[in-house]
């Protein structure tokens, strides 16, 4: 076993230990005092360079460790090559578009997928990229021109700091039919028919989709605030958009009106 | 910031992207909405950029930037279209795109790219 260091969060606090690292397994030493075999993790997230390990049992453990990138990296992909995770071979493109905007120098990747209890993970010798299934926002089997020729692929789109990423699974179409099976079954529930809404309601969601503010939707529908207001209210019920800032209008009172009045006055006199 | 061409035969993504662009601070030079029309605006108004959706009526977008690119090739067009149908980026890129938004976009990601293609 190789000992690597890292910081592990016991009894509410983070411990600094030399963990042992072998091929199957890691081990925590005093005061942890835990060994954990890596086909019995079966949920692998990263949160802001610390990776949370839920491990099976009675009940399940969940263990938090943190260390330098190249620790993590190696113990990422131990666990995610050994972990219980629906896993396969594949090409991947991650991001192939971002934002709507083309990624530069995206290219096909060979490694794998593994998806885990709460994410989809991209893994290559270069990359170990982690979707959470909550910021999935679609799946679909779909066609795209690789060397020349229409090839199924899978489509995940999702949500990574407030912009829509797209990455490309491309394997045997067999394989894709499963995983998109899979994929849309562990997210069930982001799924919406299209018939929900209007086609003012569906321009209102590119709208607001493609950043703009409530003033420019106004301006740019002529629709008056109220039908907005109303639109609004509809997609937050489905849970399809949220409020992230109430903004207010208002207008002068009396008195306010006598300040600007007082004021645009001494303006004047100065002058 | 650059003077823009928007083609688009839908009025709601003319709009869409003249606001998106217009809050980065550029000038929209004028708009069409088929590839006829982007080719006459083109020699007329000698546009910095444009943005040129691929399928439109009469002519397409493809024929249109192989028309534009035919009359100035340093012509700088950024190819604009859904979701599905982005396998048109090899022939586009070909024909001489210098970018490729799909949509849906969102606005940060647009302004960039637009900044990125007027720098070339």
């Amino acid at each position: 076993m190789k000992e690597v260091p890292l910081k592990i969060e016991y009894d509410g606090k983070w411990v600094v230990i030399k963990a042992g690292v072998g091929e199957d397994r890691i081990s925590f030493p005093a005061p942890v005092d835990t060994e954990v075999l890596f086909k019995s993790v079966f949920n692998l997230e990263e949160k802001k360079n610390v990776l949370v390990i839920t491990v099976k049992g009675n009940p399940d453990t969940i263990i938090r460790i943190a260390s330098i990138e190249k620790v993590l990296i190696i113990l990422k992909r131990l666990i995610l090559t050994n972990c219980n995770a629906y896993r396969l071979m594949a090409y991947f493109m991650s991001p192939a578009i971002r934002g709507g905007v083309l990624a530069k120098n995206a290219q096909w990747e060979k490694g794998s997928i593994v998806v885990v209890k709460t994410g989809i993970w991209f893994v290559s010798a270069e990359k170990q990229i982690c979707v959470p299934l909550t910021d999935v926002a679609a799946i679909e089997l779909t066609k795209r021109d690789v060397q020349g020729k229409q090839t199924d692929v899978v489509r995940i789109d999702h949500v990574e700091s407030g912009e829509v990423v797209s990455s490309l699974i491309l394997c045997p179409l067999s394989t894709l039919q499963v995983l998109t099976n899979f994929l849309k079954d562990a997210t069930k529930g982001i799924n919406m028919t299209g018939n929900e809404l209007d086609a003012v309601a569906q321009q209102v969601a590119m709208l607001v989709y493609s950043g703009m503010d409530s003033h420019a939707i106004e301006n740019m529908l002529t629709i008056p605030h109220k039908q907005l207001d109303d639109i609004y209210d509809r997609i937050i019920k489905l849970g399809i958009a949220e409020v992230i800032t109430i903004r207010r209008e208002v207008q002068l009172t009396t008195k306010g009106v006598r300040y600007i009045s007082d004021a645009t006055k001494n303006q004047t006199n100065q002058n | 910031m650059g003077t823009i061409l928007i083609v688009d035969d839908t009025l709601f993504m003319r709009t869409l992207l003249k606001n998106i662009l217009f809050s980065g601070g550029h000038t929209i030079a004028g708009e069409a909405t088929n590839g006829e029309e982007a080719v006459a605006k083109y020699k007329e108004l000698k546009p910095d950029l444009v943005t040129m959706d691929v399928v439109m009526p009469k002519v397409n977008g493809i024929e249109a930037l192989k028309s534009i690119k035919q009359l100035d090739p340093a012509a700088r067009v950024i190819m604009c279209t859904a979701v599905g149908q982005e396998q048109m980026v090899k022939l586009a890129i070909k024909t001489g795109a210098k970018g490729y938004i799909v949509k849906p976009f969102q606005a940060p990601k647009v302004l960039e790219e637009v900044k990125n293609v007027l720098a070339t």
